[in-house]
């Protein structure tokens, strides 16, 4: 009993490196598939990437960029396996040419188009604005005083 | 602000909201191929009743119809008996071929499935999902008609039936199997 109690101690000691022993990191493979799975979309679930899509067909995308990943193909070669296949919607970032720049620049465009607007509505409301007539006398003390007295709240 | 500026905004609103029309309900059946007109990809495949091994080299020469399908699809129930009758029309013709992929589905469901509902011509497994993705497969059912040379020349998404139908037998297949271009 003398030797299990100290034993009994090493052992809860021991414990939380042996239940840590078995975690394992990601491989090389893991990392390129996960990086090329990320840039594809998921062609049947729409807004999500085919890494984090639970689709079967999702699913079998991400084997087939393993498989040629194993088989040593580049990354921008399995991409453009995809995008043979199912042509440039199943990108995730639509590619910079032609009618897509359409997407990149729209955002910007519109964003400038409203500014000017914006710019144009505001500096017209400045325009319209009448300045100060130079033939009008400006206001004597005791207009001044009877507008002040207008002002003040009734007294009760 | 000026006449010439609320145009401009009439007109940019106008297309964004038919932008936004087109993507929210718009056909998904009508999603542009980039595969019509491209070689089509070799495949092969274990046949689903036998286990037999298909290839498509066996069908070099000859306008191929492949129609992808599962057994848990309800759309490939629908188009099913079309399928059937669209093979008898044309198996008599040496330059045509039939050849049905099974996708994503179980062995025994495929087979219970063609054993219930018939199956005249062949059925290949897709084992992987690779064909599947070769041939940009969205889902079930797909059909793709590949002419003599082996060019992708017609590419459905969804049941071969109504006007589909008609569009399929009377203006691609029949024009590919008499040597001439499909009327799209």
């Amino acid at each position: 009993m003398s030797r299990f109690i100290p034993m009994l101690f090493v052992l809860c000691l021991a414990y939380p490196h042996v239940a840590h022993a078995d975690v394992v990191d990601e491989t090389a493979i893991d990392k390129q598939v996960r990086a090329i799975a990320k840039t594809l979309r998921c062609t049947v679930c729409q807004t999500e990437n085919i890494w984090e899509s639970g689709a079967p067909l999702a699913r079998q995308m991400r084997d087939a960029i393993r498989e040629r990943v194993l088989r040593g193909e580049s990354a921008g070669a399995i991409r453009a396996y995809f995008q043979s296949r199912y042509g440039d919607y199943i990108m995730m970032e639509p590619p910079k040419h032609g009618i897509n720049w359409l997407i990149w620049l729209a955002p910007f465009l519109l964003l400038f188009g409203g500014g000017l607007l914006l710019w144009r509505e505001i500096n017209g409301w400045v325009t319209r604005t009448p300045a100060p007539r130079p033939d009008v006398p400006p206001l004597d003390e005791a207009s001044r005083r009877r507008i002040r007295q207008d002002m003040e709240p009734p007294e009760v | 602000m000026t006449r010439v500026t609320q145009v401009t905004i009439l007109i940019v609103l106008v297309i964004l909201f038919a932008l936004l029309y087109q993507g929210l309900w718009g056909d998904p059946h009508r999603i542009p191929t980039v595969l019509v007109g491209t070689r089509a990809p070799l495949f092969e495949g274990p046949d689903v009743e036998t286990g037999a091994s298909l290839s498509s080299s066996q069908f070099a020469g000859k306008v191929i119809l492949v129609n992808f399908w599962a057994s848990w699809c309800q759309e490939c129930k629908v188009e099913h008996d079309n399928l059937l009758r669209l093979y008898e029309d044309f198996r008599d013709h040496p330059d045509f071929v039939m050849l049905g992929i099974n996708y994503q589905d179980e062995v025994e469901d495929a087979r219970a499935y063609l054993k219930e509902r018939g199956s005249g011509f062949a059925h290949m497994r897709d084992v992987k999902g690779t064909l599947a993705i070769a041939f940009g497969v969205y889902g079930v059912p797909e059909t793709f008609v590949i002419d003599k040379a082996g060019l992708i020349r017609h590419k459905r998404i969804g049941p071969i039936v109504g006007d589909a139908y008609t569009q399929l037998t009377k203006h691609v297949l029949t024009p590919l199997l008499n040597d001439a271009n499909p009327v799209l």
